[in-house]
C-alpha cells in the first residue's frame, strides 16, 4: 500500500462518523430559539424573501395569465367577454363568396343567368324589389313559370336554400341574408341590405312550406 | 447484535460498504461506460452542427439520431447508473445496516444496461419517439420502469429499516429521488406513447416530465450527495441545517411546475408558461437555502468537495439563470437557441454531473478499501471537467445569444447565422472534446481501481480508515 | 421526515400537485378542443390530416427532425417570425387536434416549419426532394432517402430528380426518391395553418385606463 500523507488527494478522509452526523444534525433540527430571547436573523430574512416571492408570484399572475382562459395565447390579453360581438363578417364578401360558389353554377357570375333556362338576376325586379318576395325565393324555393324582365322562365325549380324541411342546402339565416344582400347591389343593381333577422321573421311566420308558384308570390306585400 | 455494531463503529470501512460493493461497482462501472459513449456521441453531435456534411449520408448517425443517441445515453446510461450507484450507497451507509436483497439491484441493474443499449440501437435504425428524455423506442420503456424499481428496492428498504430514526437531508433526497422517479416516469410513457393526449397537450404533458426528471429525480440525487459529503469530510454540521427541510420541500412541490417556460409564445394557453415563470421564480428561495447550506464546501481541500464545490456553483448559477432567463423578454430571444442547451448542459454536466464525480472518488475509496491509484489521473480529470464544463456551456450560450439575436432580425438568413454561430460551435466542441478526454480518464482510473481491490485484496489501511471523531451540534 | 408512509404521501402529493395543475388542468381545458365548423366554407377547420401525411410523420418522426426545426408559429411582435414568412398569425393549441403526433420543436436551427405547406411561393415536391438531396450549409443532406439506379433497362422515372451543377448524375443514371422521402415530402407539404381562428386573432394592446 503506498504511503498516504494526510492530504493526499486520492483518498479523502472522513471528518465524522455516520451516526454523529445524523444525530448532530437531528438536534440542529429540534432547536429552540435561543434563551437570550432574541430573534435569529436568518429566518426573519427568510421569511421576507419567501413572502416577497409569493407577492411577486401573485402579481406576475393577475397580470400576465390571461384569467387562465384556455383561449388567451397572449399573455397580455384578457379572456373575451361572453356575448362580446366577435368581429362582424362582411356580408358582402360572405355573400360574394356564396354567390360565386353555388348560385353562379346556374345564374352565372355575371348575374345574366341561361337564356330560356335560368332567369339573370342583374337588373331583374324580383331582386330588387319586394325584400319579402326575395327571401321567400331563396329559402323556400320556386316552382313554375316565373317572368323575369320581360321572357318567361319554366325550365328549371329553383330549390329551397333555407333551414325548412325538404331543403338540401339548409343555409343558415345569415348565409341567406348575406347572399341577397350581395345580389341586390351587385352588378347594376342598387336595392336595400337584407337583415337575417328579416329572413328569421319570415321562415317563423310561415314555418314548413313547399315552394311558392309566381302567383303566390305577387299576392305578398 | 452489539459486538457487530461495536465492529461496525470501529473502522470507517464496514460491511455495509462490503455489501454494498457489488451493485455499487458495477452500476458505476456500467454508468461510466455510457458517460465515455455518451460524450463522444455529444462531440459527433456538435461536429455535425457546424459541419453537417459529416457523416450524414450514414443513416445511423443522422444530426437527429446522433442527438437523440447522445441524450439517451447519457440520461439513461450515465446519469441513471450513477445516481442509483450513489443513492443506493448513501442510504446503506445512512440506514446503518448492510442492504438486503442486493440481487435485485443486481439484476435489475442488468436489465436496465440492456435496456439501454437496446434503446439506442432502437434509435439507431430508426424506432425512436423525438421526444426529449423518452427517445428510446415505446417497447423499451416498460422494461426501464420496471429495471428502476428493482434496482432501488434495496435501498428504498434500507431506509425504511433505518438503525436511527432520525433522517438526515441526504435521505429525503435520494428516497425522494428514488421513489418519484418510477411514478414520473410511468405518467410519462402514458401520456405520450401509450395513449398519447391530443395535440399540444403532449408537448405540455413532455414538458412536465423533462423538468420532473431534473427536478425531481437528477438534482435531488445529486442534492443527497453533496449534503452527505459535505459535513461528513468537513465534520463540521451544517450552519443553516434548520431550513433545509423548507429548502427540500419548495423544490419537491414547486419544482414540477416549471416545465412550462420553454413554451413560451407557442400554442399554448398563456397561464402555462407564466406559472412556470413564477415557480421558477420562487425556486430561488431553495437555491438559497441550498447555498447557505453547503457552502461549507468551498475552500476544503479534498478531492470529493472540490468536485462537490464545482458543481454546487454549477447548480446555483443553473437555477439563477433558468429563473432570470424565464421571463419573456429574455426568453423572446433565447428560446429555440443553442442557450436553452447551454441551461441543460450546466445543469446535467456541471451541476449533476460534477456532483456525482465528488461522490464516485469518495465512495469508490470505501467500496474498494484503498485509495486511487493515482493523482496526476485525479488532477486531469477535475481540470478537463471544470474546464471542459465551462467552455462548453460558455460557447453554447455565446452561440445561442448569437443565433437568437439574429434570429429576431428577420434579415439574417440561416446561413449568415450560421455562419456567425459556428466559431462559437467549435469552442463548445472543444469544451466537449475536453470532457470526452476527462471522462476517459476517469473511466481508466476507476477501472484500475476495481483491478487493483479485486486482484490484490488487502484489509483496508487502518490509518487511513480510522474511525473518525463525533460530529458536535453548532454551538448555538 | 420520521413518519416513512406520510413522507412517501407527502412526495406523491408534490408530484401529484405538479401533474393535476398542469396536466390535467391543461386537459381539461384542451382535450375536448373540436374543430370549428365554418358556415362559410362549409367545413370544419382544422382539417383530417392526410393518411399519406401521417406515414410521414413517422418519418420525420424517427429521422429527429425535431432537432432543428420547430412547428410553432409565435404572435407577430414576438421575435421575427411573421416578417420571415413563416406564417401570418400565431399557432394555436387548435391547429394540431387533427396530428396524431405533435412536433412543436424546442430549437431552430433551421426555418419553422407550421406552414410549410403553405409557403408564398409555394414549395413544391421537387424543392423538398432537391433539398433533402443535396443539404445546405446549415442542413445535413439525406442521401440515403434515394435511390441512385441506371436507366439502362428501365424507363427514366417521373419521379427522377432533375439534378445540375456539382450534384448532376452521369448520363444512365437517375436518383429517385425512395417511398420514405415521398411519404416525408407530403407530410411537409400537408403542415398548414391557414385558417383563422377567433382565438388566434392578435389583441390590441389595452390602452391607458382601459381595464
Amino acid at each position: 500500500m503506498s504511503d498516504q500523507t494526510p492530504n493526499d488527494p486520492r483518498f479523502d478522509n472522513a471528518g465524522a462518523t455516520d451516526e454523529s452526523l445524523l444525530s448532530a444534525h437531528e438536534r440542529e433540527l429540534g432547536k429552540k430559539p435561543a434563551d437570550n430571547g432574541h430573534y435569529k436573523m436568518l429566518p426573519l430574512v427568510l421569511l421576507f424573501v419567501f413572502s416577497g416571492l409569493i407577492f411577486f408570484a401573485g402579481t406576475y399572475l393577475n397580470e400576465f395569465s390571461g384569467h387562465f382562459d384556455p383561449s388567451v395565447f397572449d399573455e397580455h390579453g384578457k379572456p373575451a367577454q361572453p356575448g362580446a360581438a366577435t368581429a362582424a363578417v362582411d356580408p358582402l364578401v360572405l355573400g360574394k363568396r356564396n354567390y360565386d360558389q353555388t348560385c353562379a353554377t346556374c345564374h352565372q357570375i355575371n348575374g345574366q343567368g341561361v337564356a330560356g333556362i335560368y332567369p339573370p338576376l342583374d337588373g331583374a325586379e324580383w331582386v330588387t324589389g319586394s325584400p319579402e318576395r326575395l327571401v321567400h325565393i331563396l329559402v323556400y324555393g320556386l316552382k313554375g313559370p316565373v317572368m323575369v324582365k320581360g321572357t318567361e322562365y319554366n325550365a328549371a325549380a329553383m330549390p329551397a336554400f333555407g333551414r325548412v324541411a325538404g331543403s338540401g342546402y339548409n343555409w343558415t339565416d345569415e348565409r341567406i341574408a348575406a347572399t341577397l344582400t350581395y345580389i341586390r347591389q351587385a352588378w347594376s343593381n342598387q336595392a336595400g341590405p337584407i337583415t337575417a333577422e328579416e329572413v328569421a321573421a319570415i321562415r317563423t311566420k310561415e314555418g314548413d312550406r313547399k315552394e311558392m308558384t309566381q302567383d303566390e308570390l305577387l299576392q305578398l306585400p | 447484535m452489539t459486538s457487530a455494531s461495536q465492529a461496525a463503529a470501529t473502522a470507517e470501512v464496514t460491511e455495509i460498504d462490503a455489501g454494498a460493493r457489488g451493485p455499487v461497482s458495477l452500476l458505476i462501472a456500467s454508468g461510466l461506460v455510457w458517460l465515455v459513449v455518451s460524450s463522444a456521441l455529444a462531440l459527433l453531435q456538435l461536429l455535425q452542427a457546424h459541419s453537417p456534411a459529416l457523416l450524414a449520408d450514414c443513416p445511423i448517425f443522422t444530426y437527429g439520431r446522433t442527438a437523440a443517441m447522445k441524450e439517451t445515453a447519457f440520461l439513461y446510461g450515465w446519469a441513471a447508473n450513477a445516481g442509483f450507484a450513489v443513492a443506493l450507497w448513501l442510504l446503506a451507509r445512512l440506514g446503518g445496516a448492510p442492504l438486503r436483497s442486493t440481487n435485485w439491484s443486481t439484476v435489475g441493474l442488468l436489465f436496465w444496461n440492456f435496456a439501454v443499449l437496446a434503446g439506442i440501437v432502437g434509435i439507431a435504425v430508426g424506432e425512436g419517439n423525438s421526444i426529449t428524455f423518452l427517445q428510446a423506442p415505446r417497447a423499451i420503456q416498460p422494461l426501464l420502469l420496471v429495471a428502476a424499481a428493482a434496482i432501488a428496492a434495496p435501498a428504498i428498504l434500507a431506509w425504511i429499516d433505518r438503525r436511527q430514526q432520525a433522517t438526515f437531508a441526504a435521505q429525503w433526497y435520494a428516497v425522494a429521488a428514488l421513489f418519484l422517479f418510477p411514478w414520473l416516469f410511468s405518467a410519462a410513457q402514458m401520456m405520450l406513447l401509450w395513449a398519447p393526449v391530443r395535440g399540444v397537450l403532449q408537448a405540455v404533458s413532455a414538458g412536465w416530465f423533462v423538468q420532473g426528471v431534473w427536478t425531481l429525480w437528477l438534482a435531488p440525487v445529486a442534492l443527497a450527495a453533496a449534503y452527505y459529503l459535505v459535513p461528513k469530510i468537513t465534520g463540521r454540521v451544517l450552519p443553516a441545517y434548520d431550513f433545509a427541510p423548507y429548502g427540500f420541500w419548495t423544490l419537491i412541490v414547486i419544482g414540477g411546475w416549471t416545465g412550462g417556460r420553454h413554451l413560451i409564445g407557442g400554442p399554448v394557453p398563456a397561464w402555462i408558461p407564466s406559472i412556470a415563470i413564477v415557480s421558477a421564480t420562487l425556486l430561488l428561495f431553495h437555491y438559497i437555502i441550498v447555498a447557505l447550506n453547503l457552502r461549507g464546501a468551498f475552500g476544503v481541500k479534498s478531492t470529493a468537495l472540490r468536485f462537490v464545490a464545482a458543481g454546487l456553483l454549477a447548480y446555483l448559477v443553473g437555477g439563477l439563470v433558468d429563473a432570470v432567463f424565464a421571463f419573456r423578454g429574455l426568453a423572446a430571444i433565447t428560446q429555440f437557441t443553442w442557450f436553452t442547451q447551454a441551461q441543460l448542459q450546466l445543469a446535467l454536466y456541471g451541476a449533476f454531473s460534477l456532483t456525482l464525480f465528488g461522490a464516485i472518488y469518495f465512495l469508490g475509496t470505501r467500496i474498494a478499501g484503498r485509495a486511487w491509484p493515482s493523482s496526476p489521473l485525479l488532477r486531469a480529470h477535475f481540470a478537463a471537467s471544470v474546464l471542459g464544463t465551462v467552455v462548453l456551456v460558455a460557447g453554447l450560450a455565446v452561440a445561442g445569444l448569437t443565433q437568437g439575436n439574429a434570429l429576431a432580425d428577420a434579415s439574417a438568413t440561416f446561413e449568415q447565422i450560421a455562419a456567425d454561430t459556428r466559431v462559437w460551435l467549435e469552442v463548445a466542441a472543444a469544451g466537449q472534446a475536453l470532457l470526452l478526454l476527462g471522462n476517459i480518464v476517469f473511466a481508466y482510473h476507476f477501472i484500475r481501481l476495481a483491478l487493483a481491490a479485486v486482484t490484490s485484496p488487502v484489509a483496508p489501511d487502518a490509518v487511513s480508515f480510522r474511525r473518525p471523531p463525533a460530529m458536535e451540534a453548532s454551538a448555538s | 421526515m420520521r413518519n416513512g408512509f406520510l413522507f412517501f404521501l407527502g412526495l406523491f402529493a408534490a408530484l401529484a400537485l405538479s401533474w393535476a395543475g398542469i396536466v390535467l388542468g391543461s386537459n381539461a381545458q384542451l382535450g375536448q378542443l373540436a374543430p370549428l365548423m365554418d358556415e362559410n366554407e362549409g367545413k370544419a377547420f382544422p382539417e383530417r390530416f392526410p393518411g399519406l401525411a401521417a406515414q410521414g410523420e413517422k418519418v420525420y418522426r424517427d429521422l429527429g427532425c425535431a432537432t432543428c426545426h420547430t412547428q410553432q408559429v409565435r404572435r407577430p411582435g414576438f421575435g421575427s417570425d411573421k416578417e420571415r414568412g413563416w406564417g401570418d398569425r400565431q399557432s394555436v393549441a387548435r391547429d394540431y387536434i387533427q396530428q396524431p403526433v405533435v412536433h412543436l420543436g424546442e430549437s431552430r436551427i433551421g426555418p419553422d416549419l407550421a406552414n410549410v405547406g403553405a409557403r408564398k411561393p409555394a414549395y413544391d415536391e421537387a424543392d423538398l426532394y432537391k433539398l433533402l438531396y443535396a443539404g445546405t450549409d446549415t442542413m445535413p443532406s439525406y442521401r440515403f432517402l434515394f435511390q441512385t439506379r441506371s436507366t439502362a433497362d428501365r424507363q427514366p422515372s417521373d419521379y427522377a430528380l432533375r439534378l445540375t451543377g456539382k450534384l448532376a448524375t452521369p448520363a444512365g443514371v437517375e436518383v429517385v426518391p425512395t417511398e420514405r422521402a415521398r411519404l416525408l415530402v407530403a407530410y411537409l407539404l400537408s403542415l398548414h395553418q391557414s385558417y383563422e381562428y377567433p382565438e388566434a386573432r392578435p389583441i390590441e394592446p389595452a390602452k391607458e385606463g382601459d381595464k
